[in-house]
């Protein structure tokens, strides 16, 4: 019997590199992947139904998310929110306060005011939050700085009758009512790939500047681009994914290493950070290849934006930050005046219209933004 | 000059026996008496601030500040100073997650190989800046960055968590109805408060830091009570590095940065000099609760965040200019 199982780790031992190095690119995690349908699908397929709708409905699992114990019912009535975010006195979230302000104005029944650290810091975080317990409010909204690390104390919170709605950054399910996610993985892999495939065609060449390997944000991204790329573009030729720690100095090196090494094969470069991309685009530039080298990557408006206003970057890929606030605030009150239960499908969210609810619990504010010349400068982060 | 006043000013340390205005007038007093202005003032601003829950519920919250800070008294007094005390705190809680979930030790004895990690980290500070002769300014400040680092080298920036149910006694347990962490820094308060009013070891470390030259050639061991304190540093930021996990169910890296001017200040606070040789647990107690009072009451009565750091700025420069008032007065 110990033989046995003996037997039978060494077999697992020997098969998972095996398995593990079947059919995924460098610095893409193994786990599974869920490409999005391809642009032209989408576009035939429009008219029966939408097909991300009818995805999400096979295979929608059951609310995980928590709720509040024995709330005041304040439906339709005035409520008082705070909001949480991981720091305060950055742009990124300055812009997730200017939505909700938005969205608190447009429905002028919600009273939301933003407290948090000056520092994202975890133990002042969960002291903030502390204290508006104590003081009472009706709901709190927060972005996490430690998904677990903030758990007990959302559910204190919970327990004493709060509606906590998280955006931004998630907490453990159960410590929440609803969680918006700003964008899946699959969602951005697709925008990326997307992206690509516009402005160098579908047999596209490029290579890949991410943190490591196993940072999991990037490790994820990659193995959905790996995926929906090997779905939608298989003509495409992947070249070689460089590590570049968040560095910008050694994103600028390894991009640097992607032009010289693969000359005039290479028609782009992922940034797959917020420090790689806009190091990528720089490199780019100093070599002199803009337009011949695409750029396309995650970062934030302000880094790109003397890359995009004078056209060596056409697209950057993220999210809206104004729209993430302004849509937490819409759930926060759907919450509160018991239109959004455990089991819906989707939430109205005044100008972004019906968002879908995905993966029992969040709420998926939409496509990724992608910013571009037409857009960047009206965004301040 | 500096040195006289200093001197002059240390002896009347403890409260000579019947001294109540003696007292009143000592810093200790002087934050007693502010403190519960202070929380007067507060109650009045806010129902939800004077209650039993909320204030045991603060208690949960500055217990691993004020376990920091009474080690922080001793070596503050010596003339010295601990900066990698919020290192230390990161570094356990990622020894404390890895020896656990990486290594496979049992959840107690990774709580031990924890307690051991911090004492040990603090017994390297005392080494170099007893034998290798680092002020203790620079040599905290090298471990600082080098105990971060290996604290995020160790967990590769990742978080360890799901711990059992029986772990999270210490950090959000009761016992008799009061959080087990306040227990633990009752305790310890106790124990350091005797430990420095009323032993020789204790009555030493005024020595070493009113004269460190004068201490050793009156025969006072003082390598091996410097080793002894920054030792004692360390072990306590392991204990409060064990609690914070605890509490919040989660190792990270980043764990207690920060935590050593929080520390710091309370100390400060409290009265004790930072040039050394004046100071006692008591002040510092007293500070740990006054500035975690504040910030907690003022959130209470709708002051932001940012606000409220710049007050608890603001009562620190006051204290300490009264301080040294005082001590002027007393010096003529």
């Amino acid at each position: 019997m110990k033989k046995l199982l003996f037997l039978s780790c060494l077999l697992a031992l020997l098969l998972t590199p095996a398995l593990a190095q079947e059919d995924r690119w460098d610095g893409a995690d193994d786990l599974p992947v869920n490409p999005l349908e391809c642009p032209m699908m989408e576009g035939a397929m429009m008219a029966t139904a939408d097909p991300m709708a009818t995805e999400m409905a096979m295979e929608m699992p059951e609310y995980d998310g928590g709720l509040a114990v024995n709330p005041a019912d304040k439906a339709g009535q005035d409520i008082v929110v705070v909001d949480v975010p991981k720091l305060v006195g950055i742009g990124y979230f300055a812009a997730t306060t200017l939505g909700q302000q938005q969205a608190a104005e447009e429905l002028g029944n919600v009273t939301v005011t933003t407290d948090a650290p000056t520092e994202a810091n975890i133990d002042d975080q969960i002291a903030v939050i502390d204290s508006y317990i104590t003081q009472g409010v009706d709901g709190i909204l927060f972005a996490a700085n430690d998904p677990v690390a903030i758990s007990p104390v959302l559910t204190r919170a919970l327990e004493a009758g709060i509606h906590v709605v998280g955006y931004d950054a998630n907490s453990t399910p159960e410590a929440r009512t609803w969680f918006v996610n700003q964008a899946e993985f699959n969602g951005i892999a697709k925008a990326m790939i997307d992206s690509m495939a516009t402005e160098k065609g579908a047999d596209a060449s490029f290579g890949i500047v991410t943190s490591t390997f196993t940072t999991p944000n990037q490790a994820r991204w990659i193995a959905e681009m790996w995926a929906y790329a090997g779905k939608c573009y298989p003509e495409m030729t992947w070249l070689e994914t460089l590590e570049a720690q968040e560095d910008a100095t050694l994103s600028f090196n390894q991009a640097t290493t992607l032009i010289n090494k693969y000359g005039e094969d290479l028609d782009g470069i992922f940034g797959m950070t917020s420090v790689a991309t806009p190091s990528s685009a720089d490199a780019v530039t100093q070599a002199g290849l803009c337009g011949t080298v695409a750029v396309v990557g995650l970062a934030t408006p302000n880094a790109m934006k003397p890359y995009v206003n004078d056209g060596c970057v056409q697209s950057v890929v993220l999210w809206n930050p104004i729209d993430l606030g302004y849509a937490a605030v819409y759930v926060l009150r759907a919450v509160v005046d018991g239109t959004l239960v455990p089991g819906a499908t989707t939430v109205a969210a005044g100008r972004l219209g019906d968002l879908q609810i995905v993966n029992g619990s969040e709420v998926l504010l939409g496509a990724p933004f992608i910013f571009n010349a037409a857009n960047i400068n009206d965004f301040d982060f | 000059m500096f040195m006289a006043e200093q001197a002059a000013s240390s002896r009347p340390n403890t409260p000579p026996p019947g001294g109540l205005r003696q007292f009143l007038l000592s810093q200790e007093g002087v934050l007693l008496l502010l403190g519960v202005a202070m929380v007067l003032l507060l109650a009045t601003r806010s129902d939800k601030f004077l209650t039993v829950d909320n204030l045991l519920n603060q208690g949960r919250l500055l217990a691993e500040i004020g376990l920091v800070a009474l080690p922080m008294t001793y070596i503050i007094i010596t003339g010295g100073i601990d900066l990698s005390v919020g290192s230390i705190f990161g570094l356990c809680a990622v020894v404390l997650g890895f020896s656990w979930q990486v290594v496979g030790l049992p959840l107690e004895l990774a709580i031990v190989v924890t307690l051991i990690t911090g004492a040990l980290a603090g017994l390297v500070n005392g080494l170099f800046i007893v034998r290798v002769g680092v002020p203790p300014l620079i040599m905290t400040l090298a471990t600082l960055a080098f105990y971060r680092g290996l604290a995020q080298g160790i967990s590769e920036a990742r978080s360890v968590t799901g711990y059992p149910e029986w772990f999270f006694g210490m950090g959000q347990g009761d016992f008799l109805g009061v959080p087990q962490q306040l227990w633990v820094l009752a305790l310890a308060t106790l124990v350091a408060g005797i430990i420095l009013g009323l032993t020789t070891f204790g009555r030493a470390l005024y020595a070493i830091g009113n004269n460190e030259t004068a201490a050793r050639f009156s025969g006072l061991p003082v390598d091996r009570y410097k080793l002894l304190i920054y030792t004692f540093s360390g072990l306590m930021s392991g204990v409060a590095g064990y609690i914070f996990v605890s509490r919040v169910t989660t190792t990270r890296s980043d764990m207690g940065s920060g935590l050593e001017l929080d520390a710091i200040a309370a100390v400060v606070l409290g009265g004790t000099s930072i040039l050394g040789g004046s100071g006692s647990i008591l002040g510092t107690i007293i500070g740990v609760i006054l500035i975690q009072l504040l910030k907690n009451g003022l959130a209470l009565t709708g002051v932001t965040t940012d606000a409220t750091t710049v007050v608890i700025g603001v009562v620190l420069i006051a204290a300490i200019l009264f301080n040294t008032f005082i001590q002027r007065r007393r010096a003529q």
